[in-house]
């Protein structure tokens, strides 16, 4: 029963028993994505995610893109992306875009950190399953890689009119996404469930 | 297919946040303590709710400016489709193709793939349901991909903004888009594919 899961695709009840070390699970019947397994995924995702919170430290300390036209210049941080929007009366829209590239990514390392720790220390901390039902929840709405696609974007539009330089945050985001996007995929969420379970139970 | 071999058919429920199997009675997880619910609440009402929403809010987003550029005291009001227009002119095809990927054909996929998974609950198909089960993976994964064009307004707001030279502001357009791309994420989320399967076991067994 434990290692029962339900596809959340079609309802076929799959074993996950016996998954091989890296391996990826998807349901026979519908095809829909299920589960994968690591032996060691909770200290890769805890690595993972300290280099992350590391680059994003840095991504928001320097100049993300600095633009010249006609002897002027003009730099931009990471978070006036959303500052901006907010300075040209939309705090909506700053809102969303500060929440989808800057504080939803942020809470996620955060949650990851207060969930990786506990489980390898073998603690049942308080705050673990109510850590873990905010990650899953808010997880997809975190939108650091189409946020790098449209930096690129902006500076092909950017390229006939200025001159553009990108800044040492630009790197730290581009290591950020992709250390990000490693930490979120390797928590499964089916075997992360398991693990906080069974440190529970312990 | 065994039609035993469900969730639905073994009498449990699935937890939609930790996966936890329950039996189908239990009100709350005993894992996670979220809601259960065997089938995602009034998917079908909730997906054609929100498609309408995302519908209507299309077209605020496509025809007012999504971006305001004064340069040399004249104001350049462009759309959507406008900024798609300038980046061909431009010659950068591989970006202008990114662009309209990402800001028209998406939401529109979305909006019909949507629609058509929902009509195909109430049709009650007999087969291809993988394929629907994968069209919606589909719509689920490149939801968020739409946001593009949001981020690189403002991107270019906070960027360019030289004086009485050159200032990008953000248009009202912006904000109708971004709701559209929350909304189709919200629809495409409240879907539940295991309705389309449902349907397949009672038309078979």
């Amino acid at each position: 029963m434990a290692t029962l899961i339900g596809c959340q695709g079609c309802d076929m009840l799959v074993d996950l028993t016996a998954m091989p070390e890296g391996g990826r699970a998807n349901c026979p019947r519908c095809g829909h994505f299920l589960a994968r397994y690591r032996s060691d995924a909770v200290a890769r995702a805890l690595a993972y995610c300290i280099s992350a919170a590391i680059a994003l430290v840095i991504a928001n300390c320097f100049a993300f893109l600095t633009m010249g036209a006609a002897g002027l210049q003009t730099t931009m941080t990471l978070p006036e992306t959303a500052i901006m929007l907010y300075r040209y009366g939309m705090p909506d829209l700053a809102i969303l875009v500060g929440g989808f590239i800057l504080v939803l990514p942020a809470l996620a390392l955060t949650l990851i950190m207060a969930i990786c720790v506990p489980l390898t220390l073998g603690y049942a901390a308080p705050w673990l399953v109510d850590s873990a039902r905010v990650l899953y929840t808010l997880n997809e709405w975190s939108m650091v890689e189409v946020f790098l696609i449209g930096v690129i974007v902006s500076l092909v539009k950017l390229s006939q009119m200025a001159e553009v330089q990108l800044g040492y945050s630009f790197w730290a985001y581009v290591a950020f996404s992709v250390f990000f996007t490693l930490a979120v995929s390797t928590l499964d969420r089916f075997h992360c469930w398991q693990r906080i379970e069974a440190v529970q139970l312990s | 297919m065994n039609p035993a071999a469900t969730a639905a058919a073994r009498g449990l429920a699935s937890c939609h946040l930790c996966c936890k199997l329950v039996a189908a009675d239990v009100a709350h997880c005993p894992r996670c303590g979220a809601h259960m619910h065997q089938r995602k609440v009034d998917s079908l009402q909730r997906t054609l709710a929100l498609l309408v929403t995302a519908s209507v809010l299309y077209i605020p987003a496509n025809i007012y400016p999504i971006m305001i550029t004064d340069q040399f005291g004249t104001s350049i009001e462009s759309t959507i489709i406008g900024g798609v227009v300038l980046l061909i002119n431009l010659g950068s095809w591989p970006i202008a193709l990114v662009i309209f990927v990402a800001s028209v054909m998406v939401p529109l996929s979305k909006f019909f793939a949507l629609y058509y998974l929902a009509w195909s609950v109430h049709r009650q198909p007999a087969s291809g349901n993988r394929q629907r089960t994968l069209l919606y993976t589909l719509t689920e994964l490149i939801g968020k991909w739409s946001m593009v064009d949001v981020f690189v307004v403002a991107i270019l707001v906070a960027l360019v903004h030289l004086g009485g030279l050159l200032v990008i502001r953000p248009g009202i357009a912006a904000v109708s888009f971004a709701g559209v791309v929350i909304v189709t994420m919200l629809a495409a989320h409240s879907f539940d594919p295991r309705l389309l399967w449902d349907k397949e076991e009672q038309n078979n067994g």
